[in-house]
């Protein structure tokens, strides 16, 4: 470049061409050399200039500053001195250099950058500086260490406006004393203290009441070293942790909840970690199946092959294809769920499940509770509906036939009360209505003395207390009384019930029910062939008994009869007499004792009840 | 008047049987007391000799009146407007009465045991129809 010429340059070289206005002069200041750019710069023509005095060029004001640069060039210096220039506006930068061989100088005059066109820079610098720390998320603040030890606010950020709800107009100027309160003030004075005696950054956590809340951060001041290696001013960044702090709190807050929670409930709550197939276990899986656990987690196969085997499917298959084939967040089943004593636990399982960004089950949260007791109740009371509603149709059916079964008689009565007004009493119609209104009258008394015989059962079925009844010797007692009638017909029976069979029960129940369907089986025999009875006990006195009462009379249709041969006044031969109660006895009987009794027949082959105890 | 009974209880046929001669109902009764008995009966006599009148009872073994009743479905067309019947129950059911008006062959419910009035308005009944024709 033209700065470092090595030698005085010659006429006509690139030099005088030059557009820089760069001149060689001897040590008085009197020109011997100048470019066209020199020229340009003074207004006169190359020629003019050479032989000229720079110093004619510049204001007076500036003479002897040029003379004392051209000594000290003179001696060897390299001189940079600002100048004005005649009719130029702005200073110039003129630079001296000495020329070797000594007694020329070589000069160069540039414009020396405009004070404003710096001023403008430094501006641009500070903004771009004030959007950098107004954006930063972090609260940023300069201190100026004063004489006294206090320290004065000179800066602070956007942020730390928005963190501490202190304006910066409320704040630059101020004294950190007047903006930070008591205690944490001490606190901060110390550590800027000693930012500030060391040398060395400082950091540490506060917290402190803003006008905000309640702020907790993280501060750290740094020292600003000047180039003499004082300091009094410190730099302080606050990572604001308010929100990992009450995050902190609230987490820490909802885990001990959830401990308490886990001591509390009586479900055997766990944890499925899907990546690792394991199950974590709360303290009620122990407790609530008996299973004592070797590891915890345990696999997930730990708790499979506790489910009864039958409901795998739905329940071990049917979890997996919930968490891994659908993007349910629930999963809920009802199981049986084997207990360390080999007994099977009714349990209710619901879970949570989370799943990542993409969908995927990635942890279960879920609570199996021991249902059983509440299952069996719930069963129970099933049972007890369902009796209760067959025995309030019973009570229905009771009361329609008992009305239609008591007016019948009663009708007939009122009719030939009113007939015997109106006839001769000494014809043949007056006597014989009399003997029917009596015959009415003794029908009605039936009536009435079976409905209290029936009542009379469903009154003792709460009292009723059951002894051990010899079944073979009542059925002896119950045949007794009707030997007669099967000798007349010509019947045989044969009866097989072992002597010491006992039945929990009532004498006087078994015994109505021999004598019940013994004297059935007589009444309804067939004329086509001799009356067979065959009555058959099996069983152990302990455990269930079976008495089957079977003949070969002549039977009924049991598709047309149904379910009605046991009811109240049900007659199905009309041939026979009979008042229709027996069969409704007997399985009145046989029901207060908690047994069963069914029927089969044929029509002319037979008929079979079976009774079970 | 022609006068078929349909009632198992004995008693009750008697008794019906003699408040209707009391009152001088009808010449022919026939009492049956089987409703299926009746059932054959009926059918024979229908072209010829069909009652006029029916008292059928309801409870009844083996047929009871509403069996009686939805055999005799298939012979509607032939009977009805010929034969009257009035069903005689000592039951006093509302249901029953309900069922009963289902029936277009059923002209009433009578309850057990039938009085002196309810014989009379049959009786003025068949009077009316005999002076309309």
């Amino acid at each position: 470049m033209s700065l470092s010429p090595p030698e005085a340059p010659v006429p006509d070289s690139p030099f005088t061409q030059s557009a820089e206005a760069a001149f060689v002069l001897d040590v008085a200041g009197q020109l011997r050399q100048v470019t066209a750019g020199l020229a340009e710069l003074l207004g006169q023509p190359a020629a003019a200039l050479v032989g000229k005095s720079l110093a004619g060029f510049l204001p007076l004001t500036e003479q002897q500053q040029l003379a004392a640069g051209l000594h000290r060039a003179a001696t060897g210096e390299v001189v940079s001195i600002e100048v004005a220039v005649n009719e130029q506006p702005g200073a110039h930068c003129l630079s001296l250099l000495p020329l070797p061989g000594g007694g020329e100088l070589y000069g160069l005059l540039r414009a020396a950058p405009s004070v404003s066109a710096a001023n403008a820079l430094l501006l641009e610098r500070e903004r771009h500086l004030s959007v950098i720390f107004d954006n930063i998320a972090d609260v940023t603040f300069v201190l100026r260490a004063e004489t006294d030890g206090q320290f004065q606010f000179v800066f602070v950020n956007r942020a730390f406006e928005t963190t501490t709800g202190l304006p910066a107009a409320q704040v630059v100027g101020r004294l950190v004393s007047e903006i930070i309160p008591e205690p944490a003030l001490s606190e901060v004075l110390e550590y800027y203290r000693t930012a500030l005696r060391t040398r060395q950054p400082v950091a540490w956590q506060e917290t402190s009441d803003y006008p905000t809340g309640r702020k907790t951060g993280e501060v750290r001041v740094t020292p600003v070293l000047e180039a003499d290696g004082t300091c009094c001013q410190l730099v302080g960044i606050v990572h604001d942790l308010t929100p990992q702090k009450e995050s902190e709190i609230r987490l820490q807050v909802s885990n001990e909840r959830f401990h308490y929670a886990l001591k509390a409930t009586t479900d055997a709550i766990y944890d499925w970690n899907i990546a690792a197939d394991t199950l974590y276990w709360g303290e009620g899986f122990e407790e609530l199946f008996g299973h004592k656990l070797t590891e915890n987690p345990t696999p997930f196969s730990t708790w499979a092959n506790y489910v009864e085997p039958t409901e795998h499917d739905r329940v071990v298959a049917g979890l997996r294809y919930t968490a891994f084939e659908t993007s349910n967040l629930f999963w809920q089943q009802e199981y049986h769920f084997s207990r360390s004593d080999g007994s099977w636990a009714m349990v209710f399982d619901r879970g949570y499940i989370l799943r990542d960004a993409q969908g995927r089950a990635t942890r279960m949260i879920g609570a199996m509770q021991d249902i059983t007791a509440r299952k069996e109740a719930e069963n129970q009371q099933h049972l007890l509906a369902e009796k209760l509603g067959r025995q309030n149709a019973d009570l229905q059916q009771f009361t329609y036939i008992v009305s239609h079964n008591l007016r019948a008689p009663l009708a007939n009565a009122l009719g030939y009360a009113d007939l015997l007004s109106r006839v001769e009493k000494t014809s043949e119609v007056f006597d014989e209505s009399l003997k029917n209104l009596r015959t009415s009258l003794h029908l009605l008394d039936g009536v009435l003395t079976d409905i209290n015989g029936i009542l009379s059962i469903r009154d003792q079925q709460g009292s009723y207390r059951p002894e051990p009844v010899a079944l073979a010797e009542v059925c002896r007692q119950a045949l007794h009384s009707l030997v007669h009638q099967l000798q007349e017909c010509g019947g045989e029976l044969r009866c097989v019930i072992p002597e010491e069979l006992r039945v929990p029960g009532s004498r006087a129940y078994f015994h109505s029910i021999f004598h019940n369907l013994i004297s059935n089986a007589i009444k309804y025999r067939s004329d086509a062939r001799v009356l067979q009875i065959a009555i058959e006990a099996t069983g152990s006195s302990g455990g269930p008994v079976r008495i089957v009462v079977e003949d070969n009379g002549s039977g009924f249709d049991q598709e047309k009869v149904g379910g009605d041969i046991f009811q109240l006044y049900r007659r199905f031969h009309p041939d026979k007499p009979g008042r229709g109660i027996g069969l409704f006895l007997v399985k009145s009987h046989v029901e207060s004792m908690h047994g069963r009794i069914s029927v089969q027949s044929q029509l002319g082959v037979g008929t079979q009840f079976t009774l079970l105890f | 008047m022609k006068t078929y009974l349909i009632d198992d209880d004995t008693l009750s046929t008697y008794l019906t049987e003699q408040l209707l001669r009391a009152e001088g109902f009808s010449n022919t009764i026939n009492t049956f007391d089987s409703a299926q008995q009746a059932l054959q009966q009926l059918v024979e006599d229908k072209d010829k000799a069909a009652p006029q009148v029916v008292f059928l009872d309801l409870n009844m073994p083996a047929m009871n009146g509403w069996e009686f009743l939805d055999a005799l479905a298939p012979y509607e067309g032939e009977l009805l407007g010929h034969c009257h019947i009035y069903i005689l129950t000592s039951s006093l059911a509302l249901a029953d009465l309900e069922k009963s008006k289902s029936y277009d062959l059923v002209s009433g419910l009578i309850h057990k045991p039938i009085d002196t009035e309810e014989i009379r308005a049959i009786q003025s009944q068949f009077e009316e129809k005999g002076a309309a024709e």
